[in-house]
Formats: C-alpha cells, sequence, structure tokens
C-alpha cells in the first residue's frame, strides 16, 4: 500500500511538472482550421508576427481551457477570439501578398534630358542629377538601376543601344559626383516599356526618361 | 532498506522529468537570453519563439512556474529553429 501511495505521489508531481495542455479541442476548432488556413496561404512567410501571434494564442488558449473552472469563462474566450482575429488577418494578409514579388521602388528623374540621337546629358539635367546624388547618400544602403527609356520612333535595336548609352552616362555622372559605383548598374531598355501613346508627342515625351530603380 | 529504494526509484522518475527543462535558470533569464539571441530576426520561428516566451512570463507572473517553465521550453525550440539572430 505504502509502495502504490509513494508511486502515485510521484506521478502526481510528475503530473503537475508543467506542460502544454493539446490544442485538439473542440473550443479550438475554429481557431485550428483559420491557422491551418493561413499557414497553406503563406502566413508563415509574408505574414509570419500575426501567424505567430495566433499560434501562440492558440497554445495559451489551449492551457487556460485545461485549467478550466479555474479561470473565468470570459478570459478564455478572449484569448480564443485574439487568436482567431490573428489567425484571420494572416490569412487575409497572406492571400493579397503572396507570391507576389514586392513592386520595386522606381524614381522617374524628371528632368534629365540628352542631345538629340546622344547620350550626352544637357545643362539643365545636372540639377535634377545633383538632387539624386543627395538623396542616393542620403539611403547610403540601397542599390540602384539606372534605366533609360527611349520612344518608339527609330529603329529598335538603335533605341537601345541609345538607351543603354543614356543609362550608362548618368551612371558616370552620379559616380563623378560621389555614389559609389558598388552601388549602381545601368540598363538600357530601347523603347520596349512605353508607359504612354508613341503616336503623340506628349507621350512620346513621356516614354523618353530616366528612372532610378531600387533593388 | 526497501523503503530506501523504493523512494530513490521514485526521486529519479521525477527527476526524469524536471530535467527536460533548463531549471538551473530562471525563466526571467532564459526569455532574456532568447531575446537577445534572436535580435533583428523577424522570421516566423522567431516571432513565435518570442510570443510563447511572453505567455511564459505572464504565466510565471501568475504564480504558474512550471506551466512558465514548459512555455519557455517550447519558445526555445522555436528559437532554434529560428537560427538566431539576424
Amino acid at each position: 500500500m505504502k509502495r502504490i501511495l509513494l508511486l502515485a505521489a510521484c506521478a502526481s508531481i510528475t503530473a503537475c511538472s508543467g506542460h502544454i495542455a493539446s490544442t485538439q479541442v473542440s473550443e479550438l476548432d475554429e481557431v485550428r482550421a483559420m491557422i491551418q488556413k493561413a499557414k497553406a496561404a503563406g502566413a508563415e512567410k509574408c505574414a509570419p508576427a500575426l501567424q505567430a501571434k495566433a499560434v501562440a494564442g492558440l497554445y495559451h488558449a489551449a492551457h487556460e481551457l485545461d485549467e478550466g473552472s479555474a479561470n473565468p469563462v470570459s478570459e478564455n474566450s478572449d484569448l480564443i477570439s485574439g487568436a482567431l482575429s490573428n489567425a484571420k488577418r494572416a490569412y487575409a494578409k497572406a492571400k493579397k501578398g503572396c507570391g507576389k514579388p514586392a513592386a520595386p521602388e522606381v524614381i522617374t528623374l524628371e528632368g534629365v534630358f540628352f542631345e538629340t540621337n546622344s547620350a550626352e546629358l544637357t545643362a539643365s539635367s545636372t540639377a535634377t542629377l545633383d538632387r539624386a546624388v543627395k538623396a542616393l547618400q542620403k539611403r547610403s544602403t540601397i542599390k540602384v538601376e539606372v534605366a533609360a527609356h527611349t520612344d518608339s520612333r527609330g529603329k529598335a535595336s538603335y533605341n537601345l543601344d541609345l538607351s543603354n548609352r543614356r543609362a550608362a552616362s548618368v551612371m558616370a555622372y552620379l559616380v563623378a559626383h560621389g555614389v559609389s559605383a558598388d552601388r549602381l548598374t545601368s540598363k538600357g531598355y530601347g523603347e520596349s516599356q512605353a508607359r504612354a501613346d508613341n503616336a503623340t508627342v506628349a507621350g512620346r515625351a513621356k516614354n523618353r526618361r530616366v528612372e532610378l530603380r531600387i533593388k | 532498506m526497501k523503503k530506501i529504494s523504493l523512494l530513490a526509484v521514485a526521486m529519479l522518475m521525477c527527476a526524469g522529468t524536471a530535467s527536460a527543462g533548463a531549471w538551473t535558470d530562471s525563466v526571467d533569464e532564459r526569455a532574456d537570453a532568447l531575446t537577445s539571441q534572436l535580435k533583428g530576426n523577424n522570421s516566423y520561428h522567431a516571432h513565435l519563439a518570442r510570443e510563447l516566451a511572453d505567455v511564459a512570463m505572464e504565466e510565471k507572473s501568475q504564480h504558474d512556474i512550471d506551466v512558465a517553465r514548459a512555455f519557455m521550453n517550447k519558445a526555445e525550440e522555436h528559437a532554434a529553429q529560428a537560427g538566431g539572430s539576424k
């Protein structure tokens, strides 16, 4: 009898030594299902903070439910609704944002012009480029592609070559004025990325442009 | 003698459970170490580790020390999966 009592005492110590209760209880069905749905939508990658809050909330709620009558019902329902809310938000965020690479930040350098059929910058371009230099020096950790575009007049191959030379010309200016060459690349896109109608003068003017594409 | 042997066996059984967590460190110390270890890490496992450590601290504040340790154990499992600071 003493042996049984001793073993029972030890078993009770073991039982009280702390564990996280099972989450497989009916009160948590909806939370578990939503967490799974969010996970399947990619929430661990796209909404890691919200998904982690939901999962931690699930464990916490499971523990409080396991304690049964020791806790006020409202406290448990708050934990459950909080976990559910976070899981729903994680799902919504994942559904919206996963699988789509973030759009790169593109800054069009308004006011940068070249001589006709040339990569030589006009004198009026320097004000814009000097502002770009200052901005790049402030954001000293970013890397940038200098991208140049032409309108569609002339041959595509010529326009591609011209845009490559113009992009290189802008990059050279930036480097000459203090931006590290390690942070910059240049690329011409020719007429391939028109953003306005090449049939109009105004459209062609919009298409001839230089951009800074933040990597 | 028999009683002593039985007691020793029983204590060893209990000790096995106890050794599952780092009982030598306090929950606070372990939470601090975890926070420091995961500094700058914003992965899912890092977030989950921090959230679980918060739950552990809350349980500790309610004097539920065994449950606090259990949550810290789980937090440390996820911290290990998170792969340290970034």
